[in-house]
């Protein structure tokens, strides 16, 4: 909302006041904004405010080809932008019955775990720095570098890759690549003892986050939660193991889960969730090079590509829960409509709105970076 | 348990009359429903065969058929499959019930497509502007819906010729494509 069009609202005389959290305040996430009322510091009722960052994707997206909407589903969520376009080829390839070959599945797999690294680097130090601890922060960032670098290799951008096309990827692995990843996960995985001994074993750190925003298993079903922030509650659910695409049935890897639904417990369950991912793509490196083959399976022109009639629904596990398509084709070179869900509609409004009643005000920052709520994907 | 909740939903699906049930794949399922049944089939599914999470509502403007299709796309934990229930609603004048005590979740849901499709949800607990905070003209998701025009209705155009671009300009070269190269872009100006 634009300032001169605000008005305070009239309220009976009281101690009670409003207070403003963004569109730009560094304890939101993106441009989001969180009107908050509050009695002294304890925070009465929260109301989220969105919009800022529309760009009317989905709509754009009706006006473009199939091909052309590839440069826009990314930028739909900026930190973790892999699981959007992913999930948008999964759909077009389960509208044209494509089927991927093995190679290209793998490959993806890679890209998608690299990138739920970088943005659980990402949010951790965020969630850090909330909590008023900058140095996890800096590292943080430094480290999802390393994961930009290797990006930047594999697929020639570093935030917005593109590197997914319906039917497989663009293009194969650079020679030696193999080895460049397994140093920078050997790296990261010399670096997780350091954040635990930063953050998790810092007094600050766990009194601050533990009881903070706490979710019960139950509320957590009713309100729509996925994700690690429903992994915390004690649900041992995961989509891509429960409901499994790509290659994610023939890899090992364990489902971290934590009891108690706090804050504390959302970032134990991220950073074990690192671990996870580091023992996934070591899988997929020792398995690439048996795999020989296309990257891709052959498409029609894109240009002129006429997509069969039909609509599916298709899901990924992006970093931040649940994420999924809805995609429509009426036979035509354009989708007929497309609609994008990401985790964070729900996180970045009902829950936050809920877990807010009630905490202190400094809470609410860490409570919305403990959610790892990403406005862009309510906005889309 | 898994297996016996399988067969208990599809008992149930297959005993429902004036439904469309059909498997697309191994966990997903399509089920297409009349607007006035859905509401019950909604408890049925999440009270009796634990379809507990509801992932997304999505509406898709079938503007010849003067029609909105809803689709609601419930997930079970237990029996690990997505059911995707279809209803069809009249899109004038576009007003349905809303499923918010059945599942929490949709209140976004309605709130989105009310304010994209102009979809009335009776009984959604706050439909006010979300995303669009400021927006006057019609609900921009909707087909008729011309976002090019609207665009020219409402703003000017700036020209844009810096010196250096007059220079390349007169070199042949510039950002400007000439109109017979023009294949996607600006076609419904030139079409009108």
């Amino acid at each position: 909302m634009r300032p001169e069009n605000y008005e305070a609202q009239r309220q009976p005389p009281s101690y009670d006041y409003e207070l403003n959290i963004g569109p730009n305040h560094p304890g939101i996430e993106g441009n989001y904004a969180f009107k908050l009322r509050l009695n002294g510091d304890r925070v009465i009722a929260g109301r989220a405010d969105a919009g800022y960052l529309h760009r009317g994707f989905e709509k754009l997206m009706e006006g473009r080809l199939w091909i052309q909407n590839l440069a826009i589903t990314p930028r739909i969520c900026v930190p973790d932008p892999v699981p959007m376009e992913v999930s948008y080829c999964l759909a077009v390839e389960d509208l044209c019955g494509l089927v991927v070959p093995e190679r290209a599945q793998w490959l993806r797999v890679m890209q998608l775990e690299l990138s739920r690294i970088a943005a659980h680097l990402f949010i951790f130090g965020g969630h850090a720095a909330t909590t008023g601890m900058y140095t996890p922060m800096f590292w943080g960032i430094a480290d999802r570098d390393l994961i930009l670098d290797l990006f930047e290799e594999m697929t020639g951008g570093r935030v917005y890759h593109i590197y997914n096309i319906p039917g497989g990827v663009r293009r194969d692995l650079p020679d030696g690549f193999g080895e460049r990843v397994t140093n920078t996960l050997d790296y990261l995985e010399s670096r997780l003892p350091d954040y635990d001994n930063l953050l998790f074993t810092n007094q600050v750190f766990v009194h601050r986050a533990r009881g903070c925003g706490p979710i019960s298993q139950q509320q957590a079903l009713e309100w729509g939660v996925t994700g690690p922030n429903l992994r915390a509650t004690g649900l041992k659910f995961d989509v891509r193991r429960d409901d499994p695409y790509l290659v994610y049935d023939q890899l090992e890897f364990e489902i971290p889960t934590e009891a108690p639904g706090d804050a504390w417990a959302r970032a134990l369950v991220r950073r074990r969730e690192i671990k996870e991912s580091i023992r996934i793509i070591r899988q997929v490196v020792a398995r690439l090079p048996t795999l020989a083959g296309p990257i891709r399976c052959p498409i029609p022109n894109p240009l002129a590509w006429n997509v069969p009639a039909g609509s599916t629904y298709t899901r990924v596990e992006s970093s931040k829960g649940e994420l999924a398509w809805y995609v429509v084709s009426d036979g035509g070179e354009r989708p007929y409509r497309t609609h994008v869900r990401g985790p964070s509609q729900m996180h970045a409004v009902q829950v936050l709105e809920q877990l807010a009643i009630g905490c202190r005000i400094e809470d609410v920052a860490q409570i919305m970076f403990s959610l790892d709520a990403c406005p862009p994907e309510v906005d889309r | 348990m898994t297996n016996e909740l399988t067969t208990w939903l599809d008992t149930l699906l297959a005993e429902l009359d004036g439904i469309e049930v059909r498997r697309t794949s191994r966990r997903r399922l399509r089920v297409e429903v009349a607007s006035d049944a859905l509401p019950a089939l909604l408890e049925l599914l999440r009270g009796r065969a634990s379809f507990v999470h509801l992932s997304a509502i999505s509406c898709v403007d079938w503007i010849d058929a003067g029609q909105f299709e809803l689709v609601y796309h419930c997930w079970s934990y237990e029996i690990q499959s997505l059911v995707s229930v279809h209803t069809r609603i009249p899109r004038e004048p576009g007003v349905y019930i809303s499923v918010y005590d059945i599942y929490t979740p949709a209140a976004f849901f309605e709130r989105d497509i009310h304010e994209m499709f102009g979809v009335w949800f009776e009984g959604s607990p706050d439909l006010s502007r979300f995303i669009l905070t400021e927006w006057d003209g019609p609900p921009p998701m909707r087909k008729d819906f011309d976002s090019e025009a609207w665009v020219n209705q409402h703003f000017g155009w700036q020209d844009y010729h810096p010196d250096w671009l007059k220079d390349l300009e007169a070199r042949g070269g510039g950002i400007a494509v000439p109109p017979n190269e023009q294949r996607f872009s600006r076609r419904t100006v030139d079409e009108t």
